[in-house]
């Protein structure tokens, strides 16, 4: 074996161990359920407040179904309470929180 | 008591509550006093290309030139009054010439005043897209905002900004030096001078200070004295919403027209609400739909020196261009 070949062997068995150890799975997101979101003066305020929480990389709000979607950082958890004070602060209540299926990064909106 | 008797009684009480059903509407639901408008044209989609929109949430007309807040996108779209493209400032930030959610717009002696529900602050650029001036940061103190919706211009050059998380409408000189403010900051109120997320105001040829007051499905009217005149929208102005002449469902957007009518964008009810001066309903046009004249939501609304009327159709992501009827 060549020693390039052994390197890149190498990287590609790292990697995948990584991978496997969740180190570079997909960022954490959350779907929040929010009662009365509805207009976008509203969304706008969620997604305001959320954005301002460390390790938020980016919020996503479809107002038509009332659904919230917070996409963290790597590294970066978001706890059920943090997101209730948020959701407060923006004038509605948290129903629910749950983790979602990854989203793919669609860089800054 | 006999059948007879029980039969009398229900049919008493059958009367009674249709005389009080009528009162109520002879008295708390206004019959139009103007013919309805005519829709002309409608343009825009969602997108992101010149002349595509996401989230359209405000709306102001110089000349014969329309200018839109394109939220989402971070800019300002600036079209003919046929809503051909004419040009486009702004990106998404919150450097000079940025734009973090721009909302409500007014225009006054050549320039645009953009409230910035993300950045708090009212950013002033010449009709041409140059940044010229910022106004306020973020906070609840005195020339502080928490997520501006919506900003007027007196005839003085004072700025009236409705304040939307701090409940209450700020006045500011033409040097961003804090006046007075109606309203108390943080506090939700429903009684005369209170505010329930206020989104818009407008200025009347009178000088009287219009504010949506947004979540209190009403109007309320201040003097240019700054004094309380009157609140209108369903029975008593009392945050009873409903889609009926003169009632409405979330107050979005506000607009005056040269003869000192107002104009309302009333949001849930898919449809523009026009008053006198003084508040009496005159007429209303628009409902729900994708269609020529039906809206997904209309949030603002902005008139031309010749009465035309221009809203911004929300979800349907489209601009709406509206003419009086011939009389």
């Amino acid at each position: 074996m060549k020693f390039k070949t052994f390197l890149q062997r190498t990287a590609i068995a790292f990697s995948l161990m990584l991978a496997a150890s969740g180190v570079l799975a997909a960022p954490l997101s959350y779907q929040l359920r929010v009662d009365g979101l509805a207009c976008p003066f509203c969304a706008y305020g969620i997604e305001k407040k959320l954005n301002a929480i460390e390790g938020v990389e980016r919020v996503e709000t479809n107002i038509k179904d009332g659904a919230v979607i917070v996409i963290m950082q790597d590294g970066f958890t978001l706890d059920e309470a943090t997101a209730r004070k948020a959701v407060k602060e923006a004038g509605f209540s948290l129903r629910k929180l749950e983790p979602a299926q990854s989203v793919p990064n669609a860089g800054p909106r | 008591m006999t059948l007879t008797s029980v039969l009398k009684f229900g049919r008493n009480i059958v009367v009674i509550l249709a005389i009080l059903a009528v009162a109520g509407w002879l008295a708390f639901v206004p019959s139009a006093v103007e013919p309805p408008y005519m829709f002309v044209a409608a343009w825009g989609e969602k997108g992101s290309a010149p002349g595509q929109f996401n989230d359209p949430t405000g709306i102001a007309v110089a000349g014969d030139e329309v200018f839109v807040s394109d939220s989402r996108n971070g800019r300002i779209q600036v079209f003919d009054r046929d809503g051909r493209f004419k040009r486009q400032f702004g990106t998404p930030g919150r450097g000079l010439g940025q734009l973090g959610r721009p909302m409500n717009l007014a225009i006054r002696a050549g320039e645009l005043y953009v409230a910035e529900y993300f950045n708090d602050r009212i950013q002033v650029f010449g009709l041409d897209g140059r940044a010229r001036r910022v106004f306020g940061k973020s906070g609840s103190g005195r020339g502080e905002f928490n997520a501006p919706g919506g900003v007027a211009v007196a005839p003085d050059g004072d700025l009236l900004v409705a304040d939307f998380y701090n409940q209450r409408i700020q006045q500011l000189g033409s040097d961003g030096r804090f006046v007075r403010q109606w309203g108390t900051t943080g506090k939700i109120g429903i009684r005369a001078g209170e505010f329930n997320y206020p989104t818009d105001v407008a200025v009347g040829a009178e000088g009287s200070l219009y504010v949506a007051d947004g979540y209190n499905d009403r109007i309320q009217e201040f003097g240019a004295d700054g004094a309380f005149l009157r609140k209108w929208g369903g029975p008593f102005a009392m945050n009873l919403f409903g889609p009926f002449n003169g009632w409405f469902a979330t107050v979005t957007g506000i607009a005056t027209d040269s003869a000192g009518n107002v104009f309302a964008a009333d949001f849930y009810n898919n449809r523009v609400q026009k008053y006198s001066a003084s508040g009496k309903f005159l007429v209303g046009f628009g409902a729900r739909g994708s269609g020529p004249g039906q809206f997904d939501h209309a949030i603002a609304v902005a008139v031309s020196g010749d009465g035309t009327v221009f809203a911004a159709d929300f979800g349907n992501n489209r601009i709406e261009k509206w003419r009086p009827a011939e009389r």
